[in-house]
């Protein structure tokens, strides 16, 4: 398989603490609303317990994205290592690409009515360093892996509640969250 | 990119390397650009109080930045180490120090907000004076202007009552920079002064340490990851220490069974292997059913118990004589089985240890809670072991000079008659020069501050001081509060936003945000240091508070001089270095402070506290049985104290939100993003009871005030039990502290001087508006 980063989310490990998305909100001061990474907590049929369980989402790089395949003017544009990239410069703020994804990556922005989304921090992967995110996560519950080696058993590509797209192959993976045993209250 | 590098992204160890000048071509974002138009714009009078607007486009990581020494200074376990990286003077983005094994490369929501900080556009710019406290008439005056007015009152209340008994501080931990202490320097600086002492936050549970083991010293929490049974008792890591929480995984990857006992679902409990919803504030109970099962079983450590503790026999028959474990599961609610289990377990996995949650001592019996606890920890001989212990917080990290805290009164100055130490949990060096032995400051509770404002005559308190503290946001009963502060002639408050204490007052003074001072900063949980560098210039007229107590000394020396004993002018580079002595040096194995430009060092402790087992208690033993205790009005033995009596329908718990501390970082822009509004969480039972649905605005009402907000159905609380997080929304008039009074604990006043306040026994009704 050729080369395709991904994020890998261990919804087991998460504490919905929303480190990963103010630590992207950190490195690139999107404006309000314009948020690339969210931190989205399950509904109770998926974890019964409101709040306690999430899934971080931003970007999927699909394998096959449709915000490419939309966009008129070819401000996307797709890297060896898999990443998504949008070209904001040559953006003309048409929204195809908004009302094309069906995981709403791409948001708009007003203040430059133009479209922008999760870039993987490919800058900072060509220095080096790993995307804000993952390196912000306290609990390694975000990681970036490649695709062509990801090997991590029990590992899903469509957990309950993410939507599946096969004909996009969103290039994310997740491991479920646990329920603890729980010891309750007599008296109540 | 090679193949080493890949090798970086791919490992969940291995964190970031160095920055390396950037590659990127990129153009960034005009984001400087329009910082640097609006502090031009801000130096014209009446200076922009609303959102900058960004030009351009997207701002990416570009490389060849210039970094910075930053630290947290929040009342925080994690007291994380930052990394600045600045670019034509301003914070372009931050990220957790690498070098900080505990940090690791990272921060939380709260501290990424930071790069926000500086260059919100609430923030305070100026030094305002308010037409009318409360009406938000409010006028930018100079700083001469301000010092001035607040000179002239100090002056004035010096002549009326002979004293400065008149002018009282509230402070606390809204920065726990260790230069902060000039605040009370400043008022040592002036006089003797009414003082608010003590602390809200953890002093039950000192003070029982202090009677167990003769100090609060926890285990180096990166230890965790050796315990074979983790118990976290009362405390939620996930949101109130998110670095810790890898030690926790770590410790069960390696087999241990870890179990949160909370009366809430906590994030943390939603991580255990197993979670107890014990009933609020029976948890000493519990304890204590598990101790008269370990005891009967006979899988206490009798040689650990015979060798290095005393009173343990006493104790023994206390357990036989009034303790069962029917009784423990009835009070605590937890079945006998469940406890007998527990009990067994713990007893037999070697080593065990417990983290003690300050919320668990937040309660009218928390002091004996905590003793309970501990007693438990050392009973099965845990106590001193590597991946053991009973984990509390520390301060053996924190042995600065206070050169900023020791300042000197005034010649003549006149205070309360005779010697009296001021307490306090961080007030380490306590005054002993000759002057010192003929008056003292005027002490009062910190967690009675309306009460003590409405009782305290002769002289009243005339003028209030606030900082690093927001009284209407985290002080008790806050209808009371807005009494007291009638009473006041003059309340002076150095902040950053405009929060509701700062509505309360008549003048405001800008302080700087961490990015804009020097400063040290450690921590009472793991046992890291950093140094907070100078990364920007202060941003509009902020000044840190002793720059402020310097500006404020010059006023009044010009205009009674000698009536301020505090240097006018200082250079806060100095003033950090001050702080350094070759002790702190050689416990965090530096040559010099500069040692710490390249990274956070961490002390050169053994990583189990206790691990000689030299007690600090008068008989140098572990004592189960503390005489100390009883002098100061508590059991000898760590004795179940009763729960405080219900007194309204439903119990009422008022812990943090992920999102904040106490009233910091909700209000920011950033932080509105992902946490808009605030939610009470109710049970879907109570919910029936009240015909209240999902949604629905309700009221939280009790014998002291009420709170109105938004329902939201969970079972992550229990069914005779609401839940509201406590935070400060600036565009809403929700605050916790209408409903939560102010009763005290029962103990503290021992080491922090004043007892603690029980937070977490609070009572109140709901009903659908």
């Amino acid at each position: 398989m050729k080369k395709q980063y991904a994020f890998f989310i261990d919804a087991e490990r998460c504490i919905g603490c929303f480190t990963c998305a103010m630590a992207c909100k950190n490195q690139y001061h999107q404006p309000e609303k314009v948020i690339w990474r969210q931190v989205y907590p399950l509904d109770e049929e998926i974890y019964p317990y409101t709040e306690r369980a999430f899934y971080s989402l931003a970007c999927n790089h699909c394998e096959n994205p449709t915000c490419l395949n939309v966009c008129p003017v070819k401000a996307y544009y797709k890297r060896e290592d898999g990443v998504v990239v949008h070209e904001q410069e040559k953006c003309i703020g048409c929204g195809n690409c908004i009302r094309s994804c069906p995981y709403g990556a791409p948001r708009y922005n007003p203040e430059v009515k133009k479209a922008e989304k999760c870039s993987f921090c490919w800058q900072r992967i060509d220095a080096g360093l790993k995307p804000q995110c993952v390196q912000s996560c306290p609990v390694e519950a975000l990681q970036i892996v490649d695709l062509a080696t990801f090997d991590k058993p029990g590992a899903v590509q469509y957990p309950p509640g993410f939507p599946k797209y096969p004909k996009l192959n969103p290039s994310v993976r997740f491991v479920l969250p646990r329920l603890p045993k729980i010891i309750g209250r007599e008296d109540i | 990119m090679n193949n080493h590098k890949e090798e970086n992204f791919m490992t969940t160890t291995n964190n970031a390397a160095e920055v390396q000048p950037g590659s990127c071509p990129l153009s960034r974002r005009n984001f400087v650009k329009g910082l640097l138009a609006a502090g031009l714009v801000a130096n014209l009078p009446c200076g922009l109080l609303r959102p900058l607007q960004s030009e351009a486009g997207e701002i990416v990581y570009g490389g060849d930045y210039e970094t910075f020494r930053n630290a947290c200074p929040r009342n925080c376990y994690d007291t994380c180490s930052i990394k600045t990286f600045v670019k034509d003077g301003v914070v372009q983005f931050i990220e957790g120090a690498t070098e900080s094994t505990f940090t690791r490369g990272g921060l939380c929501v709260k501290g990424y907000g930071y790069t926000r900080r500086p260059y919100s556009p609430d923030r305070i710019k100026y030094p305002m004076v308010q037409e009318g406290r409360g009406s938000g008439n409010w006028k930018r005056v100079s700083w001469n202007e301000a010092m001035e007015r607040i000179a002239k009152k100090i002056l004035e209340i010096q002549d009326k009552d002979g004293s400065l008994l008149g002018m009282a501080l509230s402070k606390y931990s809204g920065n726990f920079g260790i230069t902060n202490y000039g605040v009370e320097g400043m008022m040592s600086s002036l006089g003797y002064t009414t003082r608010l002492t003590g602390t809200p936050c953890w002093p039950a549970g000192i003070d029982a340490q202090n009677f167990d083991m003769g100090d609060m010293w926890c285990n180096d929490p990166e230890d965790m990851v050796n315990a074979r049974y983790v118990i976290l008792w009362g405390g939620n890591a996930a949101w109130n220490s998110v670095h810790s929480v890898k030690y926790v995984y770590e410790a069960q990857r390696r087999g241990a069974k870890i179990v949160v006992i909370d009366p809430l679902l906590t994030q943390q409990a939603a991580k255990a292997d197993e979670y107890w919803q014990i009933r609020t504030s029976t948890d000493g109970a519990l304890a204590l059913g598990m101790a008269r099962h370990i005891l009967d079983a006979k899988l206490y450590d009798r040689d650990w118990v015979m060798a290095n503790s005393i009173g343990f026999e006493e104790f023994a028959d206390y357990l036989r004589g009034n303790i069962t474990v029917e009784w423990a599961a009835k009070e605590s609610g937890i079945p006998a089985a469940n406890i007998i289990a527990l009990a067994e377990e713990f007893a037999t996995a070697k080593p065990a240890t417990i983290w003690l949650g300050y919320g668990l001592q937040r309660h009218v019996n928390g002091g004996a809670t905590v003793r309970a606890i501990d007693a438990l920890v050392a009973m099965t001989g845990n106590v001193g072991k590597i991946g053991g212990g009973a984990r509390y917080g520390h301060l053996r990290t924190w042995g600065f000079n206070y050169h900023a805290l020791l300042q000197k009164q005034p010649e003549g100055a006149k205070g309360v008659p005779g010697k009296a130490e001021v307490k306090g949990d961080f007030h380490f060096a306590g005054g002993d020069d000759a002057a010192a032995l003929s008056y003292s400051d005027r002490s009062l509770n910190i967690n009675k501050t309306a009460q003590v404002i409405l009782d305290t005559d002769d002289p009243p308190i005339r003028m209030l001081w606030v900082a690093c503290k927001n009284p209407f946001s985290q002080d008790f009963d806050r209808n009371k509060m807005i009494k007291a502060f009638e009473k006041l002639e003059m309340v002076v408050t150095v902040d950053q936003f405009f929060n509701e204490t700062v509505a309360m007052s008549d003048i405001v003074l800008p302080v700087t945000t961490l990015f804009e001072e020097w400063t040290i900063n450690a921590s009472y949980w793991h046992y890291w240091l950093s140094i907070n560098e100078r990364a920007i210039q202060p941003m509009y007229e902020a000044k840190s508070d002793i720059q402020i107590a310097a500006t404020l000394s010059n006023t009044m020396n010009e205009l009674r001089p000698g009536s301020c004993t505090f240097p006018t002018e200082i250079d806060s580079r100095e003033w950090m270095i001050k702080e350094f002595n070759q002790g702190i040096y050689d416990l965090f194995g530096i040559s010099s402070w500069e040692d710490l430009k390249n990274g956070p060092a961490k002390a050169k402790m053994h990583p189990a506290s206790w691990h000689d087992l030299k007690f600090g208690t008068p008989s140098g033993k572990y004592e189960f049985k503390s005489e100390l205790a009883e002098q100061w009005g508590n059991k000898a033995l760590p004795e179940y104290v009763a729960p405080r009596k219900q007194n309204n329908k439903y119990r009422l718990l008022t812990p943090h939100t992920k999102f904040g501390l106490h009233s910091q970082f909700v209000n920011l822009d950033w932080s509105e993003e992902f946490y808009p509004e605030p939610f009470v969480y109710i049970h879907p039972d109570m919910a029936a009871e009240k015909d209240i649905k999902d949604g629905d605005v309700v009221r939280i009402f009790n014998s002291i005030g009420e709170v109105t907000t938004t329902a939201k159905l969970s079972t992550v609380v229990p069914a005779d039990a609401i839940l509201m997080y406590e935070a400060w929304f600036k565009n809403n008039p929700y605050n916790v502290q209408n409903v939560v009074d102010d009763t005290s604990s029962d103990m503290g006043a021992y080491k922090t001087g004043q007892p603690g306040v029980a937070i977490h026994d609070q009572f109140a009704d709901v009903a659908k508006v």
